[in-house]
């Protein structure tokens, strides 16, 4: 009963008793034990187990890879259990052993089991010391070393109890994760690059830290403490995301903005200074496009004048010469220091936060690259945007900040919480818009997201507001260039063209979707593919060329849509405010106008803006630097919504009586707001794009503080949305997903077909299931096993005639766990038996044997071989597994692997299913 | 890293240092006015195309018309036609901080610098010493690249590699090992991120 100390009060009662307070905690700490106990009748005594299992043990040392089974059609496996149901002596947790040993008697066992002086640290790593589990993750050998010494102080006669206080100050060091650990396996627990994780096994994991912890929360004040670090690490961790975000987010603002500026010219007397901001307390009335004495433009300082054809060509120059630069550098620092820093990096943190390990693509380096260069290829002018990437920045800070607290770095599972909240605080600084991040979070990325997720992200993002907020790094006290205010009451009938615009904006996506995943295609299959940094200068040299000429791509795409934003007020002096009205009150309405020559050239150059927006964003979404699609999107539905809207007001200009105005026209004043046309098609574009709806939705009346407009950008989402799921399936990040083969199992689609577990696993007819017995395999056998086949995972059984689950033991740990018993523990060689089982074989010939258990997961999920695929898909989601075993009658079958799934999901959508690259 | 990191610090702090002991050329704090001419309230023409701009550095409870516009066209405008003016002007007041600007700008400059000098190191100049980066490449061969183990190995590596240079070396062959797959995996293989 002590095995399972970690259940139950009995325990606790009776080690009180015996010992000095210090109940035997850890015989397995690993949750297995858990898992096991879960699975076990509450008898049997260890030492009575142990005989029992030495027994049998020695049998049966099958090295060859026999026919696994024999399925007929219907399935059936006819391998003849040698011995079934309870009395198998195989089966350790069976009811007929004696009741009652004690704590003693196991220890003793323990002790006698291997002789000699490497006996203490062998029983130590196999038994004693495996609760100095994986849990804390990657100790050290060292530590290792000294849990050793302290079994050898006590190897046959002292009191377990006095060991495992010794052994649980050391736990308390792992567990609480301050200093290193002394985790005898290091890297127990992680995975593989490129790898799915199994989020129940991390989730187990995590619980049984938990539990350890609370349990050791009695014991002293220090472990009180370590308690309850361990119980706000999560809010702590976040809050240190928001604040690193924050911080992150506003140094990109400044220094992006400070950088597009120096395109056009330079402050000299202040050279951080931005034009605006150099501009900032001039009190000159010029207004030709916020320049001032102040500011000099290049042309100025190699001609001395500001205007003519001279001017105009030295700055068209040096527009493109930085522009190149910009590009150049961008491009180049994310081929040279992290190649992980292109492209907009959502796809990918949606694939990872569905469960997949890419390395060092949340890390350091890759968080300055992408900051650095989401700066430098924003300011080249190139048609993309920076809160894609924001996204990923976060990400990268949480994934960093979450070394710091063990809980969640040595977790994948748990760590992806973090991420999920950093994402939350990603587009919330992007866009200044909390809420709106929290839900993109739920909406786009996070595949995994309980309530407390919600609640750190919700923290999270207000944190990374506030930051920013703080910072105000536009002087606009807002936390985006493209903040307006609205407070224009619309029309009912205004629904119908906010829908034509949602039509308009769906068409648009679609066609942009299309158009990019076709290029990008071309550039993974072709040659130019090659030529990462060729291909940036090129579209760069293009875009800038043909942007320079129309003032409407010149500027930053984030003050053009400022620009399409606004409403036409006094400050507003643009061309397309050109209106024929007269400013009497700023207060009162602003009454409609006719509109002046102005408004018709900026229309035709709106237009031209939209076509080499269109044309250039598809060309430059997926190149090699750090590129974000959000700001494109917007710029593109901006545009439309804004020539949309200056007809509408026109229409009702001229014709104010017209019955769909309702008479809200003919009292003179502006009923028609252009700039509220553009807020809906920006948010119909981006919606078409990602196909996003409710957090859209949020993010535009969060940048725009007007409530009241809801409505009309949810039915110009929702109409968006429809005319892309006809027009074509899948969203801009989905289409990549799917493009890049990332093993990404969509929580959306449905799974609608009528197939059998049994016909998507592994092995199929006639090919052998590789597996381990669970203690009849020697290290040589495992280790050929391991190098004559590549699954990432091996299912453990009793025996090669006894087909019967015992657990699952990952490819990863069981190599680190070899490796380790070679490199640590004397006396193991290529004889040794590995043993999964918790016994100890009374064993005098031969080397020692290799105890496993803690290695082995014992609770894998199993399904029978005629579970409907549907059912398995379903399991696949919504508990993230790796794989499922698949039984039949009780006996192994097979195994499915994420993979297979993905695999056959696409098989039965008609695809090619060889697009599923990674495990 | 932790070089690096304490070196940031310093640098911050210099950067901090300066910033706040310079004289501040540029205001942080500003009530900025926009109204039509003066012409149209004299003359009363529509002709309104060119605007006044007015910014002036007031409490902001006094940044609206009465408070900065009518002090400074008292003189221009004939009596009693200031009210007329005032309900046509838009009024803001603004802030900015102009340190955060400037020691962003700067740090901004200083890491684009740095990470350029560093690239155009490894590309000219670490070719020469390639030598003895093969070296210790082939001496960590047998490693696991896991971060846990480096983490777990870290007595051992403390033994082996006293020196903090080999260690740096070691960090950086390391790292350079990873960006070279990263590199593989986009550029070559196009198995990511298209």
């Amino acid at each position: 009963m002590e095995k399972f100390p970690l259940k139950g009060t009995t325990n606790l009662s009776l080690t009180s008793t015996v010992a000095t307070g210090q109940h035997p905690l850890s015989d397995h700490t690993s949750y297995q034990a858990v898992t096991s106990k879960t699975n076990s009748k509450p008898a049997g005594t260890a030492a009575d187990r142990s005989a029992r299992i030495s027994t049998t043990s020695l049998a049966h040392p099958a090295t060859t890879s026999v026919p696994v089974y024999e399925a007929d059609e219907d399935g059936m496996i006819d391998i003849t259990p040698v011995n079934g149901g309870l009395s198998n002596p195989n089966y350790p947790y069976s009811t007929n052993g004696g009741s009652g040993g004690v704590g003693g008697t196991s220890n003793r066992q323990d002790g006698v089991g291997g002789p000699g002086g490497s006996n203490g640290s062998s029983s130590s790593s196999g038994n004693g010391a495996s609760h100095s589990s994986s849990i804390g993750g990657g100790g050290s050998g060292g530590g290792g070393g000294t849990a050793a010494g302290h079994d050898g102080m006590s190897p046959t006669h002292s009191s377990r109890f006095g060991r495992d206080f010794h052994h649980s100050d050391h736990e308390g060091i792992s567990f609480a994760g301050m200093t290193d650990t002394s985790d005898d396996i290091p890297g127990i627990g992680q995975y593989e690059d490129f790898h799915t994780i199994d989020w129940q096994r991390d989730i187990a994991r995590d619980r049984m830290r938990h539990r350890y912890i609370m349990k050791k929360r009695q014991d002293s004040f220090l472990d009180l403490l370590k308690g309850a670090h361990d119980a706000w690490s999560g809010w702590v961790c976040v809050l240190l995301v928001g604040l690193f975000t924050g911080c992150v987010a506003g140094v990109i603002d400044i220094g992006a903005s400070w950088m597009t500026d120096l395109k056009f010219g330079i402050c000299p007397q202040a050279f951080w200074l931005n034009r605006e901001q150099c501009c900032w307390s001039s009190n000159e009335t010029s207004f030709d496009s916020g320049n001032c004495s102040q500011w000099y433009a290049w042309s100025e300082i190699f001609t001395s004048s500001r205007e003519g054809f001279g001017a105009y060509v030295i700055s068209y120059f040096f527009y493109i010469m930085w522009a190149m630069l910009f590009a150049l550098l961008a491009a180049s620092l994310v081929r040279m220091f992290a190649p992980y820093a292109c492209g907009s990096g959502i796809p990918e943190i949606k694939t990872i936060l569905s469960g997949f390990i890419i390395r060092s693509y949340l890390g350091k380096w890759t968080l300055i690259i992408k900051s650095v260069g989401i700066m430098l290829s924003v300011s080249a002018g190139l048609s993309l945007g920076k809160e894609g990437p924001m996204v990923h920045i976060a990400s990268c800070i949480g994934n960093i900040l979450s070394y710091l607290f063990p809980k969640y770095g040595r977790n994948e599972a748990k760590k992806r919480e973090i991420l999920s909240a950093a994402a939350a605080a990603g587009v919330s600084v992007a866009f200044g818009a909390p809420i709106g991040g929290v839900l993109f979070s739920l909406e786009e990325v996070s595949y995994y997201f309980p309530l407390k997720t919600l609640w750190r992200s919700f923290f999270c993002a207000l944190i990374a507001a506030f930051i920013l907020r703080s910072i105000n790094p536009f002087g606009n006290e807002h936390s985006v260039l493209f903040y307006v205010e609205y407070n224009k009451p619309w029309i009912f009938f205004e629904l119908v063209p906010f829908i034509g615009l949602g039509i308009i904006g769906g068409i648009i996506a679609t066609v942009f979707i299309k158009a990019n995943l076709w290029w990008c295609r071309f550039r993974k299959y072709s040659k130019l593919g090659q030529y990462p940094v060729s291909e940036v200068l090129l579209v760069t040299f293009i875009t800038a060329v043909i942007a320079y000429p129309n003032p409407y791509t010149r500027m930053n795409t984030s003050e053009l849509i400022y620009l399409l934003f606004s409403q036409c007020g006094i400050s507003n002096q643009d061309p397309l405010c050109d209106y024929n009205r007269n400013f009497t009150d700023v207060n009162s309405a602003i009454e409609i106008a006719a509109a002046g020559p102005g408004v018709y050239k900026a229309v035709w150059l709106l237009i031209l803006a939209l076509a080499m927006k269109l044309i250039m964003t598809i060309f430059t979404f997926g190149m090699k630097v750090p590129c974000g699609l959000f700001i494109p999107s917007l710029a593109l539905g901006a545009i439309t919504g804004r020539v949309v809207g200056i007809a509408m007001e026109q229409l009702a200009y001229n014709y104010p009586k017209i019955w769909i105005f309702s008479g809200e026209c003919s009292t003179g004043d502006d009923c028609i707001t252009p700039g509220l046309y553009a807020m809906v098609g920006a948010a119909a574009v981006l919606g078409g794009v990602t196909r996003m709806t409710v957090s859209l939705v949020v993010i535009m009346f969060e940048l725009t503080g007007g409530v009241r407009y809801i409505v009309p950008l949810m039915a110009a989402a929702m109409a968006s949305k429809w005319v892309g799921d006809a027009l074509g399936r899948q969203g801009i990040y989905d289409a990549h997903i799917a493009l890049n083969g990332y093993p990404f199992l969509d929580s959306k689609d449905e799974f609608q077909h009528t197939t059998l577990a049994a016909d998507v696993m592994q092995p199929k007819r006639n090919e052998t299931l590789a597996v381990i017995t669970q203690d009849s395999m020697t290290v040589d056998d495992i280790e050929t096993l391991l190098k004559e086949t590549e699954h990432n995972g091996y299912p453990v059984v009793v025996s090669k005639e006894n087909q019967y689950l015992v657990g699952f033991v990952p490819r990863r740990d069981l190599n680190l766990a070899l490796a380790n018993a070679r490199r640590i523990i004397d006396g193991i060689t290529g004889q040794s038996l590995v043993i999964f089982t918790s016994a100890q074989p009374v064993q005098n010939l031969g080397p020692s044997p290799l105890k496993l258990k803690k290695i082995l997961d014992m609770a894998p999920i199993t399904v029978t071989d005629q579970t409907p695929m549907e059912t398995v898909v379903d399991m696949f989601r919504k508990l993230g597994l790796r794989q499922t075993l698949v039984t039949h009658n009780g006996r192994l079958l097979g195994v499915i692997t994420k993979k297979d799934v993905l695999r056959h999901v696409k098989q039965m959508d008609n695809e090619d299913p060889n697009t599923v690259l990674f495990n | 890293m932790t070089r690096a990191w304490s070196l940031g610090s310093v640098l911050l702090l210099v950067l901090l240092h300066l910033a706040t002991t310079q004289g501040q050329s540029y205001e942080d704090k500003r009530c900025k006015c926009i109204c039509p001419s003066i012409k149209t309230v004299d003359n009363t023409t529509l002709e309104g195309t060119d605007r006044m701009l007015i910014i002036d550095n007031v409490p902001p409870n006094k940044c609206n018309c009465d408070g900065v516009i009518l002090p400074r066209i008292a003189g221009k405008i004939k009596e009693g036609k200031g009210q007329e003016i005032c309900p046509r002007c838009d009024c803001k007041y603004e802030n900015r901080n102009t340190t955060i600007i400037k020691v962003v700008v700067i740090i901004v400059i200083w890491i684009i610098s740095l990470l350029v000098i560093y690239m155009l190191f490894l590309m000219c100049l670490d070719p020469l010493l390639n030598k003895r980066v093969k070296a210790n490449y082939q001496e960590h061969m047998n490693e696991d690249d896991d971060t846990a183990v480096t983490v777990g190995n870290g007595q051992d590596m403390h033994v082996r590699d006293s020196n903090v240079l080999n260690r740096v070396g070691h960090q950086q062959d390391k790292w350079k090992r990873q960006v070279r797959e990263q590199r593989r995996n986009i550029y070559d293989r196009h198995t990511m991120l298209n």
